[in-house]
């Protein structure tokens, strides 16, 4: 006792089947959301899996890269500039770029093909195919290459001992390791730095495409990235790898329409939403109109029918959105699963949260429209 | 009848009044489309009256009883509530006024989510009573006669059970003036009956002073005093109190 009658919560009781439709309505786009951002965020980060294999802490690249497979190159001796920085225990210099590779099979077509290549005594990458002493010295044999098992199975035969033709030159597959091209490069190599002269000629070693940094154990990245950033030069930019990775997503979801289609999804659902929660609470709103204007003519100001209309929608929201998000959890599970794991399709903490004031803005959006209906009931007109 | 006015006038004067009316003019729309409907309404309500209003259809009673009600805007002549003018007041200014008038419609206009106390509960937290308002309510909707009903919703109520929670939720705090339009129209006879005898009962208790809209003969005889409004015009006042000696 001696609290206010929620006739808000009495309201939506009331008529159960309108409420439980209501709910349902509020968790199908609360579902429809989580789906949409979870595509998007699965995708978002296949875009840029390869990066966990590469064995650095901090990236140096060109401020007119835009992600990794298209680079400008930048001088190597920002690399050895680096090396001089307290934190940093190794530098490694990176080249990429395309070759035309010819399938080995027939009908021997030639498709670009993306070459990852570096010295071998680097520990670039962190496939434990590329770890033995004997895979860098199969890496340091001329015209030999190791061949990306996730490549496209249209470039052809992956098998050990392959010969075929990369640029026009003589090539043998030495080696095999899986790492993928996200959505850069249907196909990858991996090659020496002296090989990449050769096939990519005339391509001076000094340009470097992507550098990597190793950092002392204990050392802060960020302090070093400061400290980087304050002794190099502005033709690189210095990168974590969260960093590098996030530079490289923006990129493909702004430029491929991915963004685009995942965003309008949201944005359907979230309208979709605004229009099922407002049809509930307008019917709601026109069934009450008389009791409405009748507590205006008792002495009741249009603030407190505005605090009803608006805790329905919150109690709304609040409701609609813990079925939805359970729900989601499932079917993403269910994603997972059907998609054996190549849709990534994972929840967050930040996901949920935003999903959670999407929801609630939703709902409020529909409570603050369909509020004037209450609001302008005129209490003359209920004698 | 016309006599009857002015003897009325002179015997008020020594009372306090509810509402004190003069020369009031209200008219519906603007411009070309303007109507007036009520036309140099003067009239004292002293505390305490009960008093019934009749006439023709369309005669202006429901507007004359909003424009009491402080539900409407007004800008012609002079309306006092309780003591304080009303012409002239804008529509936020209105909204205090309307506080001290309990209000009982033709339906009944219950929320039919809440029961029975709960209805009567929303005008009890008008007035900041709220730790007591469940108290206040059982004990009014009791004197009602509605004791066994007080957690029923509307729908579980007859139609005069109802209107007595109207009733209960317009009375429980003591206003002192109650407006009602046609309170019995939708009751049978016997229960509209009650309900009147009701009303009276708790407004000379109180003395609240109570206008009453009704086209109900039957339940003229709880008046002080019957006001008869034609074509927005008063015609007819007559005070019963002095023809019939009253006990009280
Ligand atoms: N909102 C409005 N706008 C315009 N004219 C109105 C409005 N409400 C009432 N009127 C007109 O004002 C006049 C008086 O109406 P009112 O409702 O006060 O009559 P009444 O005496 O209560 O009639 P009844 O006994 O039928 O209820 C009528 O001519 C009616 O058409
Ligand atoms: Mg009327």
């Amino acid at each position: 006792m001696g609290r206010r009658v929620s006739v808000a919560w009495m309201n939506l009781l009331h008529e159960r089947t309108r409420l439980l439709v209501a709910i349902a309505g509020v968790a199908f786009a609360v579902l429809l959301i989580f789906m949409n951002l979870g595509f998007l965020g699965a995708l978002t980060a296949t875009t840029t899996n390869f990066y966990e294999q590469f064995n650095a802490d901090l990236f140096l690249s060109s401020p007119e890269t835009l992600e990794v497979s298209t680079t400008t190159a930048f001088p190597r001796e920002r690399l050895y500039q680096a090396e001089g920085i307290p934190g940093v225990s190794r530098v490694m210099p990176l080249y990429s770029g395309y070759v035309l590779w010819r399938n080995p099979d027939p009908p021997h077509t030639s498709r670009a093909m993306f070459v990852w290549a570096y010295n071998p005594d680097d520990p670039v990458f962190l496939m434990p195919e590329l770890e033995t002493p004997s895979a860098r010295r199969i890496l340091q044999q001329p015209n030999v290459v190791f061949y990306d098992l996730r490549s496209r199975p249209d470039f052809g035969s992956s098998e050990i001992g392959t010969v075929t033709e990369a640029a026009r030159r003589q090539v043998t597959i030495g080696g095999n390791y899986s790492l993928g091209g996200g959505f850069a490069a249907d196909g990858t190599l991996i090659m020496s730095d002296q090989n990449f002269v050769r096939y990519l000629s005339p391509r001076p070693l000094d340009l470097v495409d992507t550098g990597l940094i190793q950092l002392t154990p204990g050392a802060n990245p960020e302090r070093v990235v400061r400290a980087l950033e304050q002794a190099l030069p502005a033709d690189v930019d210095v990168y974590t790898k969260a960093g590098i990775m996030l530079r490289d997503q923006t990129y493909w979801i702004s430029s491929t329409s991915i963004g685009f289609i995942f965003g309008l999804g949201v944005l359907v659902s979230f309208v979709v939403g605004i229009v099922i929660v407002y049809q509930i609470l307008y019917t709601d709103i026109r069934d009450h109109l008389p009791e409405y204007a009748t507590m205006k003519a008792m002495g009741y100001r249009n603030r407190y029918l505005f605090q009803i209309v608006l805790q329905e929608a919150l109690l709304l929201a609040a409701m609609g959105y813990v079925p939805g998000l359970i729900v989601s959890l499932g079917l993403y599970e269910l994603t997972l699963n059907a998609t054996a794991g190549s849709l990534p399709v994972q929840m967050n903490l930040s996901r949920v949260g935003f999903v959670l004031v999407l929801t609630i803005l939703m709902c409020s959006v529909s409570g603050l429209i369909s509020v004037r209906k209450a609001l302008s009931t005129d209490p003359a007109e209920v004698f | 009848m016309v006599a009857t006015i002015s003897e009325q006038n002179s015997v008020s004067v020594a009372k306090e009044l509810a509402i004190k009316i003069e020369h009031l003019n209200f008219y519906f729309g603007t411009g070309e489309l303007r109507k007036q409907v009520l036309f140099d309404i003067s009239l004292d309500l002293p505390k305490g009256q009960i008093v019934i209003l009749t006439g023709p259809s369309g005669s202006g009673k429901t507007t004359l009883l909003t424009l009491l009600g402080a539900l409407r805007t007004l800008h012609e002549g002079s309306l006092q509530v309780l003591g304080k003018e009303i012409v002239g007041l804008p529509d936020k200014a209105l909204i205090p006024i309307r506080r001290n008038i309990g209000f009982i419609f033709q339906a009944h206009n219950l929320f039919e989510s809440l029961s029975a106390s709960q209805n009567v509960e929303t005008s009890v937290e008008l007035t900041r009573n709220i730790g007591e308002k469940r108290q206040l309510a059982v004990d009014m909707l009791g004197q009602l006669g509605l004791s066994d009903r007080v957690d029923y919703k509307p729908n579980a109520l007859s139609g005069g059970q109802k209107q007595r929670v109207a009733i209960a939720r317009a009375m429980v705090n003591r206003p002192k003036i109650i407006l009602a339009d046609e309170p019995t129209a939708a009751l049978d006879k016997a229960s509209g009956r009650d309900v009147v005898t009701l009303m009276r009962h708790f407004c000379e208790e109180a003395g609240t002073t109570v206008l009453m809209v009704t086209h109900d003969n039957r339940i003229l005889d709880v008046a002080d005093r019957i006001i008869n409004l034609v074509d927005g015009r008063l015609e007819s006042d007559s005070d019963l109190e002095t023809q019939t000696s009253r006990i009280s």
